[in-house]
């Protein structure tokens, strides 16, 4: 078990997301940042899509009822365990009666806390991400409060975890390569042309050349999106049809809308562009107010980039489950 | 003189299956000084130590050596920061991280595990660095 | 250096859409856009059906959402190719027949009228029609579910009569009861959540239509008739 001892709004469980429900009306919802979940759960010994607690309101805490791996990742800052600042993307053990605590991140989103045999709410419709608009899901379909006790499933990678921890390189320093850095302040986020591109003038241009700020009333449902508001030369009807995250839909009134994880799957407002999936976890970790850019991309690259994320989470797996091996044998 | 060419990949290989076969998953040779060290992993918890490394005297008296907990590259200080011309000595806390064993993307903290002052460090950035290597020297406090 | 690999080579961002061809576009990498040619009807919605159960076989497939008249295929990596992707579907809807889902029929108990019924007046304003009328002819008609989507469980139903089309509202409704009646366009449907919805009410049905816990959690599928049975009429 774990106790929520502190929390603001909107901390959720959350896994990889619902998949394959898009056509009875049901959103994949899902982790904002996956990657991040991905590596925690790895790093902890569980498979890859064990469900974590999301954590976007700080200050936010945890008890821990007995001895427990676990791991904090997303977020940049340090969490604290009993007041003793820890890594992040680093497994610590914890014993029992343990408090976890994460405080206001400096500059990014979201924090996750993977736990050894993960989060043991029920799966429903082969998730346990909380989607909050059905209200099922996660913790009873809904945020958490403080005083939720979480069960937590088996975990026997207990005594693989030296007790100074196990940490990977972070995402955003081993895949440097190929995710763009900030540009004066400005994320990058790589977006694909949309059905009705060719509809606004000179070639989309005022939605790429300008930047964008992400508007506070953004949450995981979607990010919107205030700037100078652009307007497709002939307006159309559009028929409803499904959608994915990443999205970037134009409503009448010329500010663009990204969907985000809980994104609805239908739409029906002219898309302009949709941002590549291997971008859209930046994008999860982008603050409310913070600066965006579009940056035209292709296939080829978001193929690129989905190989290489790939590539480094397999390393990560076989290397932690190896130096956990090592260790273990030379304890 | 061996007749063996340890240079030829399927001679590596060959050698790599017979000790797996055997059950042996760690294989450590240190020089100089001479060390080997091989890993016999037979469950979740048994190893045979054919040989071992003296390992460094955790409860004796000043100084202590921080040792690399397995092989890898040794990266001092902190991965995002570059503050690495720390100047020396400092007072560091037990779980301070002085430094990390990289193993591809895999980091090892490093910490001295009681307040201590941390006087040498013994390898240089980057160095690859095998178990039981010294990396830091610090002095314990009480 | 992946990150500044940024030249364009022509897109193929809109396929072109002339009267007889379908087409398709991309949203982000990994899905990809089909819509239908002509006219918002049975015929249309028909073939949709069947692509969607030759797409749903292809094996490189992640997930399908049938919309109105076109379907969404999310492919489970970014293709290779995303031309030859283009093709296989554009392929794909030459080839399909159009099939006849055979769906069940659902009775849909309704309380026309009411609190909840918000926007009836201003319906009968817009038809020109006495509430009596607009009611009668709701329930008079016969439906079809031709996707679902936006909610769980939400069926968009196809088979509103022309007389009372009514265009979503630009202000949409910020708190709107589950299970209002609603007409959205041309389409009609079930509330499936309270919340905010653009569609208009004119009426309420208590019928739980969505069971997160169940194997078949939607009691709506595509190729459904549904039928609206008025069960109290308060005018």
């Amino acid at each position: 078990m774990i106790e929520i001892v502190e929390t603001g709004p909107f901390n959720t469980v959350q896994d990889l997301g619902r998949q394959g429900y898009r056509d009875i009306g049901v959103s994949a919802s899902g982790a904002m940042d996956p990657l991040a979940v991905r590596i925690g759960n790895l790093l902890v010994g569980n498979d890859e899509g064990a469900a974590a607690i999301e954590v976007q309101t700080f200050p936010f805490g945890l008890r821990f009822d007995r001895r427990t791996i676990f791991a904090v990742t997303g977020a940049d800052g340090a969490p604290a365990l009993d007041g003793v600042e820890l890594l992040s993307w680093c497994a610590y053990t914890a014993e029992a009666g343990q408090v976890l605590e994460l405080r206001h991140p400096p500059s990014l989103a979201r924090a996750y806390v993977s736990v050894g045999g993960g989060l043991d709410v029920p799966a429903v419709m082969g998730s346990r991400s909380t989607s909050l608009r059905g209200g099922f899901g996660g913790n009873a379909g809904r945020p958490l409060v403080k005083g939720d006790r979480i069960a937590l499933g088996d975990s026997a990678d207990i005594v693989a975890v030296p007790a100074s921890g196990l940490a990977v390189v972070e995402p955003v320093v081993a895949l440097r390569d190929v995710f763009p850095d900030f540009v004066d302040g400005t994320l990058p986020v790589r977006a694909l042309p949309g059905g009705e591109h060719a509809l606004f003038p000179d070639d989309g241009d005022a939605f790429w050349s300008q930047t964008w700020k992400i508007s506070s009333r953004s949450d995981r449902t979607g990010y919107r999106l205030s700037g100078e508001p652009i307007k497709p030369t002939t307006s159309i009807e559009m028929r409803s049809h499904g959608v994915v995250p990443g999205v970037i839909q134009v409503p009448p009134g010329g500010e663009p809308i990204v969907q985000m994880s809980d994104a609805n799957t239908a739409g029906g407002y002219p898309k302009i562009a949709g941002v590549i999936e291997c971008d859209l976890w930046r994008l999860g970790q982008a603050r409310i107010g913070s600066r965006i850019r579009f940056v035209r991309s292709t296939h080829a690259e978001a193929r690129a980039v989905e190989q290489a994320v790939a590539r480094y989470v397999e390393d990560v797996r076989n290397t932690s489950a190896m130096v956990k091996r090592a260790l273990r044998a030379m304890a | 003189m061996s007749a063996i060419d340890f240079s030829d990949p399927s001679t590596i290989a060959l050698l790599a299956d017979a000790l797996t076969a055997a059950g042996v998953s760690g294989l450590e040779i240190s020089r100089p000084g001479g060390q080997l060290r091989i890993v016999v992993a037979a469950g979740e918890e048994t190893r045979i130590d054919v040989s071992v490394t003296a390992r460094p005297d955790s409860r004796g008296v000043s100084p202590v050596v921080v040792r690399a907990p397995m092989a890898g590259h040794f990266c001092p200080g902190h991965l995002s920061g570059s503050a690495v011309s720390d100047s020396l000595p400092r007072p560091v806390s037990g779980s301070e991280v002085l430094g990390f064993v990289r193993i591809g993307p895999v980091l090892l903290p490093l910490n001295a595990g009681r307040p201590a002052v941390l006087t040498k460090r013994l390898a240089e950035p980057d160095a690859l660095v095998g178990f039981g290597d010294p990396l830091f020297e610090i002095e314990p406090q009480s | 250096m992946i990150a500044i690999l940024n030249s364009h080579g022509p897109l193929r961002e809109i396929v072109p859409a002339t009267r007889s061809l379908a087409r398709v576009s991309s949203i982000g990498a990994r899905a990809f856009l089909l819509e239908a040619p002509g006219e918002f009807d049975l015929a249309a919605q028909r073939r949709i059906w069947a692509l969607s159960q030759t797409v749903r076989g292809w094996t490189d497939i992640s997930e399908i959402v049938p919309g109105m008249t076109n379907l969404l295929a999310i492919f489970r990596e970014t293709p290779e190719d995303p031309e030859s992707v283009v093709a296989r579907l554009l392929e794909a809807w030459d080839d399909a027949r159009s099939i006849d889902l055979v769906g069940k029929t659902i009775e849909v108990p309704v309380h026309y009228g009411g609190e909840h019924a918000i926007d009836l007046p201003a319906l009968c304003d817009l038809a020109g029609l006495g509430d009596r009328e607009v009611v009668r002819i709701h329930h008079e008609a016969t439906y079809r579910v031709f996707a679902l989507g936006s909610a769980p469980g939400f069926g968009y139903l196809h088979g509103l009569d022309p007389r009372i089309y009514m265009p979503r509202k630009t202000v949409p409704s910020l708190k709107m009861a589950k299970g209002c009646v609603t007409i959205g366009g041309m389409q009609t449907g079930v509330a499936m959540l309270t919340g905010p919805n653009g569609w208009n009410s004119i009426g309420f049905a208590e019928l739980q239509m969505f069971d997160p816990m169940s194997s078949t959690p939607a009691m709506m599928a595509p190729g459904d008739t549904v039928r609206f049975v008025p069960a109290w009429i308060e005018l």
